[in-house]
């Protein structure tokens, strides 16, 4: 037993990295599969929905895409913005609390300016949603430069301080509460005015929401901003080495501000993205966004180019098996979590044979 | 046990890294009783070897015998029952643990309970092999040599016959490594077989029986001491025939380029570390530092760069005051700064980086734009790597992936390559092998050419007798006075060391301040004016 040992490999590693990423979806497919069967589903069947966000043979096509990318959108944005932060190893993990506040504070100018046209409307309620949230990132990272906080904890409290605020501005009744609608004895958020939603560009009966275009071009923005700005190398090196950085002149508080700034106020634009698109908000709506984007951000190793695919493959899979349990009712959206669960594993472990691999050791004949 | 002459023998020992062949079929033999130098230059595969003997890497192929007796090592736990033991280079100690309890946490079978006489049988046996250790003190609180003597202890305690030894002396004062090279002398005795890796020949010379040398990962010989001298091992190890003499650059100086007068400087802990210290750097010279580890070298580097408060004093350049400002800004001024701390990476180096970014470090906010010009420093890296011969698969690689020397040369490069009219650099040639380090003092020696001030913070006093032109001695962060290089020896400068002698007041006039100053007595008492500080903004 003391014949087989790890080797680290060496040498080009991207395309052995996508066929063993390619190998663990399957092999987490497999398990899958395996539970469909003991549920008796028809594993290739439910696969076939899955993967195609019920795409076919489907009347209302562009429904589904406009579903999919209602997932897709807020969890590639948040995913970016965590990456900012990531970078700089600040671990924001208050991508929840970030994104409500953003949600909510859009709310609160759509309830209250609802009068305005959509083209100020809109820019208001972004606006307010990256202020908000921005100054939350901003004095997270404020009691980190000045008293050397735990930005996790902090990051982290301040999830639930939120939902809770949310759960309270959802569920009390009252004369101020503009968040609730008037017509209803039980306390339910109300729907936006219209010039609140989202508009888009319709394409037949397809609407691509202009919060879609910006996401995409935001991806850009942000891969060249970490690549080849030098604020995104401020950045890197902040990350790498706070006392290198401090030694290269590189103004190190200045740098963790304005990086948290701009992670929260985007992961707060989500939110506001997300509000507007559905024209409500709940205390549900993040989706666990903050969560899985945390996730997202890793699997991809940080890189922008891996989040917006790795975000996709995750849209897919939590909107698909939404599409698909319409026609197995035995299934639910837990069944999403699981697999992605296990995917997530596998890729996990795949990773390690990406980067080793086991050999047998050689015996040379000189015993 | 008594079967076989050897201790330890190695047979066709390989072992790769990724497409890197770290060991390529080694033979090498330990006698009982006997120490064995293993020598090699940086990346001759010396720690890889030795680390597959405690049980960290196995080797791809070949065998392994422990008196005489073929052996499988697959763990530490393998090589400490067959009674081998390997005091690593990064010493690995739990900091918060008392000496006893580091010891107590590595023994095998020793049951679930802490026992109260703990401390005093670690006392005890550390008394056996003439140590005094208090086997209460936490390790955080340890000095290096006390955490040394404490891995050398732990290795004993866990009844190692066969002591490995990865670079001890690269950490210690020349009376500590004495006291050290006593220690082994008398385990030696005992019958404890040692192998100790080390770069530095003269230690080399003292303490070993047998000397075995590695070269790019082969094992080139293995000759007595005794019938050898340092020429032959540098040939040995380098493949050629090398010139031993350090030069002393052409000393051509100017007026005093950087004059430090009264500083005062605390440490981490906000205890003064440097107090009212004097001294002056001319173009063209280059001043050696000496002093025991944490005489306040490191401050004073600090506090020259900008990175440290200055509590009282002037440091003038060119006849302002840069005390005080920021880092930037000094730099700006041309004063370079290589610092080489313990672990080699922690300052000046992003260890993530690409050397391409690493060495845009400093100038990235140049130009216009938000953009950073990486075209300019993709030729900067690869001219740098050309240069000081930086072994690298290419100038995009990591730099934490690069071995200590050429993670060294990046540095430097960078740093030389900013024109500087000042040179700080402390530990330059820390862990590097003679050819690295000559090439070190070569471009150190080119740059005193050009008529740059370098204050040179080094370890090895022969090497700062032969390259210096003067030497300043610090001890407890005081000065001690400043010795020409060529006319001192060892031995003064080992009595200012330890504060024995003080050679500031001897003269009347004090120590360490120029004749001919850049500023007049009048300006030095109101106060040097301050350099401009450069706007920072981009």
């Amino acid at each position: 037993m003391n014949n087989l040992h790890l080797v680290k490999r060496s040498g080009n590693t991207l395309v052995r990295r996508i066929v063993c990423y390619i190998v663990a979806i399957i092999i987490s497919m497999g398990i899958g599969a395996i539970l469909l069967s003991v549920l008796g589903i028809n594993p290739v069947s439910y696969y076939k929905d899955m993967l195609t966000i019920g795409l076919i043979g489907n009347r209302y096509a562009y429904k589904s895409v406009e579903g999919f990318l209602k997932v897709f959108v807020p969890l590639l944005m948040v995913s970016l913005a965590l990456a900012l932060s990531f970078k700089m190893r600040f671990w924001n993990i208050g991508g929840e609390g970030e994104f409500l506040v953003g949600a909510m504070c859009a709310a609160a100018v759509a309830f209250n300016f609802g009068s305005l046209p959509t083209a100020a409307l809109i820019p208001l309620m972004c606006l307010a949603a990256i202020i908000s949230s921005g100054l939350i990132g901003l004095a997270v990272a404020f009691l980190k430069c000045r008293f050397n906080t735990n930005e996790t904890l902090i990051t982290l409290m301040i999830n639930y301080i939120v939902l809770y605020g949310v759960k309270y501005f959802g569920e009390t009744k009252a004369d101020w509460n503009f968040f609730l609608r008037d017509d209803s004895a039980r306390p339910i958020f109300a729907k936006f005015p219209e010039n609140a939603e989202m508009p888009g560009i319709h394409i037949g009966a397809f609407n691509l929401l202009y919060s879609v275009i910006f996401t995409l071009i935001l991806t850009v923005i942000i891969y060249v901003y970490l690549k080849y700005t030098k604020q995104g190398y401020e950045i890197a090196v902040v990350g790498d080495s706070s006392d290198t950085a401090r030694y290269a002149g590189i103004k190190v508080k200045r740098v963790t501000l304005r990086t948290m700034f701009l992670s929260a106020s985007l992961i707060g634009l989500a939110g506001a993205f997300s509000a507007s698109a559905s024209a409500t908000v709940s205390s549900s709506m993040t989706n666990s966004v903050g969560w899985t984007g945390i996730v997202v951000a890793w699997l991809s190793k940080l890189s922008i180019p891996g989040i917006f695919v790795a975000s996709i493959l995750i849209s897919i899979l939590q909107y698909g098996c939404q599409a698909a349990s319409t026609s197995y009712p035995a299934i639910d959206r837990n069944y999403a979590d699981l697999l992605q669960g296990i995917i997530l594993f596998a890729v996990l472990v795949s990773d390690f044979t990406v980067t080793f691999k086991i050999v047998k050791r050689k015996e040379d004949a000189s015993k | 046990m008594a079967d076989g002459e050897y201790a330890i023998e190695l047979r066709g020992i390989s072992k790769t890294f990724g497409s890197i062949k770290a060991n390529r079929n080694i033979n090498l033999n330990l006698k009982k009783g006997e120490i064995l130098a293993l020598l090699g230059e940086n990346g001759s595969g010396k720690t890889t070897l030795m680390n597959m003997l405690s049980g960290i890497y196995a080797p791809d192929s070949g065998s392994i015998f422990v008196d005489g007796k073929k052996v499988s090592i697959s763990s530490p736990e393998d090589s400490v029952r067959l009674g081998i033991g390997m005091v690593h280079q990064h010493f690995k100690l739990v900091e918060a643990f008392s000496c006893a309890d580091n010891i107590w946490a590595g023994v095998l079978n020793k049951g679930i309970l802490l026992k109260k006489d703990r401390y005093k049988e670690v006392e005890d046996f550390a008394a056996k092999f003439g140590f005094t250790v208090d086997a209460k003190k936490q390790v955080s609180l340890m000095s290096v040599s006390e955490k040394q003597t404490l891995e050398i202890l732990k290795v004993l305690y866990n009844g190692a016959r066969v002591i490995i030894l990865d670079e001890p002396t690269a950490v210690l004062t020349i009376q500590e490594t004495r006291k050290l090279f006593d220690v082994l002398r008398k385990m030696k005795e005992q019958g404890h077989s040692i192998i100790i890796i080390t770069h530095k020949l003269n230690e080399v010379m003292e303490i070993s029986d047998r000397v075995a040398v590695l070269r790019k990962g082969e094992y080139i010989d293995t000759v007595k001491t005794s019938e050898t001298d340092e020429k032959k091992l540098t040939e040995l190890m380098v493949g050629h025939k090398v010139d031993l003499n350090i030069e002393r650059g052409e000393l051509r100086k100017t007026t005093p380029l950087l004059e430090i007068r009264d500083l005062t400087i605390r440490g981490d802990e906000g205890s003064i570390a440097v107090e009212g210290l004097n001294f002056y750097i001319r173009g063209g010279e280059m001043l050696g530092v000496a002093g025991i580890a944490g005489s306040g070298q490191k401050e004073l580097c600090e506090a020259i760069a900008g990175l440290r408060p200055v509590e009282k004093g002037s440091i003038v350049h060119k006849g302002k005051n840069i005390a005080g400002l920021s880092p930037k800004t000094i730099f700006a001024q041309g004063i370079a700064f290589s610092f080489i701390p313990e672990d080699r990476l922690g300052m000046g180096l992003a260890p993530s980086l690409s050397i391409v970014d690493n060495v845009i470090l400093k100038k990235y906010k140049k130009g216009k734009g938000p953009f950073v010009d990486r075209k300019t420093g993709r030729k900067e890296a690869a001219a740098i790597v050309k240069d000081y011969e930086v072994v690298t698969p290419s100038i995009d690689t990591p730099v934490r992936r690069l071995s200590g020397g050429n993670v060294q040369k990046v540095l430097l490069g960078r740093e030389i390559n900013s024109s500087p009219n000042v040179i700080v650099t402390a530990y330059a040639v820390r862990g590097l092998d003679i050819h690295s380090s000559y090439m070190v003092y070569d471009i150190l020696n080119e740059q005193k050419k050009k008529g740059v001030g370098i204050l040179f913070v080094g370890e090895d006093l022969d090497v700062m007798m032969a390259l210096c032109d003067k030497i300043m001695v610090m001890c407890h962060g005081r000065l001690m006075g400043v010795v020409h290089a060529a006319k001192t020896n060892k031995e003064e400068l080992g009595l200012m060391m330890t504060g024995a002698l003080d050679l500031t007041s001897k003269s009347g006039k004090t120590a360490g301040i120029a004749s001919d100053s850049a500023l007049t007595m009048e300006e030095w008492e109101r106060g040097p004016e301050p350099a401009e500080e450069v706007d920072d903004d981009e």
